[in-house]
């Protein structure tokens, strides 16, 4: 029954290398993006802080979809010539880049009143108490939020193919096409999935059990 | 290259026919999570074993693959199984059924957040252990999760506009029509991205208020 999926399954993997390809690229803009985010909304003068939760708002109240037609029906039009890839990855790292912002912002509140009091009284100020004493402690904290992110971020980069990226999911539809078995082929493609996001899944439990026992 | 404020306004119209389908499909899909959610938080937490291990294996599988994926898993399934249903069940069902594993997980931890000993104090004043699941635990645990289910139901409008690739013509899928056939792409997003804030807020809005009747002076 599944020969089809065994036969097909090479496409499904050359696109499941551009899904982890894609979702590092991403993962990795939106963490930088979303901690200088966090930090500015934490700590910058207030004009800034503003712009900073307006861009949060449209982050979190428009769907990602809504963000790559924009980027994939306006750049064009502007007369920039966007390669979907890197166009899609951007895109997908602006989008996390909120939800990262409120992993990192969640991390640094929650680094004790103590240990800033503790910094201040040894003399500390700005950016040596940050670097020294929050910034080791918060980013422990961050460690399991952080993974989830990433889970949905993975799930995320699915939504490239309706833009015609030839990732898994695209991989998928495009074998089922023309071999009309989307049972198996699809239960492949979630099995690619599911076997990344698991593996992230288990790899954040065990960093919230050893982040745990720190306090 | 202008940007022309005649042109949302004439089609409105159009804008607001697909707010009625994603509004109403939203407003099913988060009826049916918190439903759905019930019932695996009650299988979840059942003294029966392989109940327990059957729904702890649910809540994984469909939180780690992509909503999108279920959703050609069910819409593509179907025909060839020969049972067709529309995109709009077909984006239902799958909207149900990922988000009603993460309601289940917010319900879950919004039970066993409530403390042991408000259990004990139910015990010591009588009462038996049904009793005090819906008389001292639950009334606390529902206040609880309102903020996460108000997340994520934020989290199921935007997912909504993934049904526009089955087809269904809601707001998203009549944007893209509108911009294939005029190409006001600035337009026609800009206002296409001010409807979902639109809705995403006034949802928020009301699960506030919700939080605000629900409170309890402390």
């Amino acid at each position: 029954m599944f020969d089809i999926l065994i036969a097909n399954g090479h496409l499904l993997l050359a696109g499941a290398v551009v899904t982890l390809y894609l979702s590092a690229g991403a993962a990795a803009m939106a963490a930088v993006l979303g901690a200088g985010l966090a930090l500015l909304q934490l700590f910058a003068f207030w004009p800034l802080r503003l712009l900073v939760e307006a861009y949060l708002y449209i982050m979190r109240g428009v769907p990602l979809l809504v963000l790559l037609f924009a980027m994939y029906y306006m750049l064009p039009y502007a007369g920039v010539n966007v390669n979907p890839t890197a166009g899609g990855m951007v895109v997908i790292a602006l989008y996390f880049s909120a939800f990262m912002s409120e992993v990192f912002r969640g991390a640094i509140l929650a680094v004790p009143k103590g240990q800033w009091d503790a910094a201040r009284a040894l003399g500390m100020f700005g950016r040596t108490m940050m670097v020294i004493v929050v910034a080791p402690q918060a980013l422990r904290l961050a460690g399991p939020p952080f993974v989830n992110t990433c889970i949905m971020l993975v799930k995320g980069t699915s939504l490239v193919s309706i833009i015609g990226l030839l990732e898994v999911t695209m991989a998928g539809r495009q074998i089922v096409e023309r071999t009309l078995a989307p049972f198996q082929i699809f239960t492949g493609v979630a099995v690619i999935y599911f076997l990344i996001c698991y593996s992230l899944s288990v790899y954040g439990r065990y960093l919230e059990r050893r982040t745990s026992y720190v306090h | 290259m202008s940007f022309d404020v005649n042109f949302i306004l004439r089609n409105l119209p159009v804008f607001l026919e697909g707010l009625t389908v994603t509004v109403q499909i939203s407003a099913l899909a988060i009826a049916f999570s918190l439903i759905w959610g019930l019932v695996v938080v009650i299988a979840r937490l059942s003294r029966v074993k392989a109940l327990r291990g059957l729904a702890a294996a649910y809540v994984e599988l469909v939180r780690n693959t992509p909503v999108l994926v279920q959703m050609y898993f069910i819409f593509f399934g179907s025909a060839v199984a020969g049972y067709p249903i529309s995109g709009f069940m077909a984006g239902l069902i799958a909207l149900s059924a990922q988000n009603g594993g993460y309601v289940a997980e917010i319900y879950r931890a919004g039970i066993q957040s409530i403390s042991q000993r408000q259990v004990e104090a139910g015990m010591a004043l009588g009462m038996q252990g049904r009793q005090v699941f819906s008389i001292v635990v639950l009334p606390q645990a529902i206040r609880r999760v309102i903020p996460p289910i108000s997340n994520q139901g934020i989290v199921i409008i935007k997912d909504t506009a993934l049904v526009s690739t089955l087809s269904v013509a809601e707001m998203t899928y009549h944007a893209r029509l509108l911009t294939d056939r005029t190409a006001a792409a600035y337009e026609v997003f800009f206002t296409l991205a001010l409807f979902y804030l639109l809705v995403t807020t006034v949802f928020s809005g009301v699960m506030r208020l919700l939080e605000w009747r629900l409170r309890v002076a402390q």
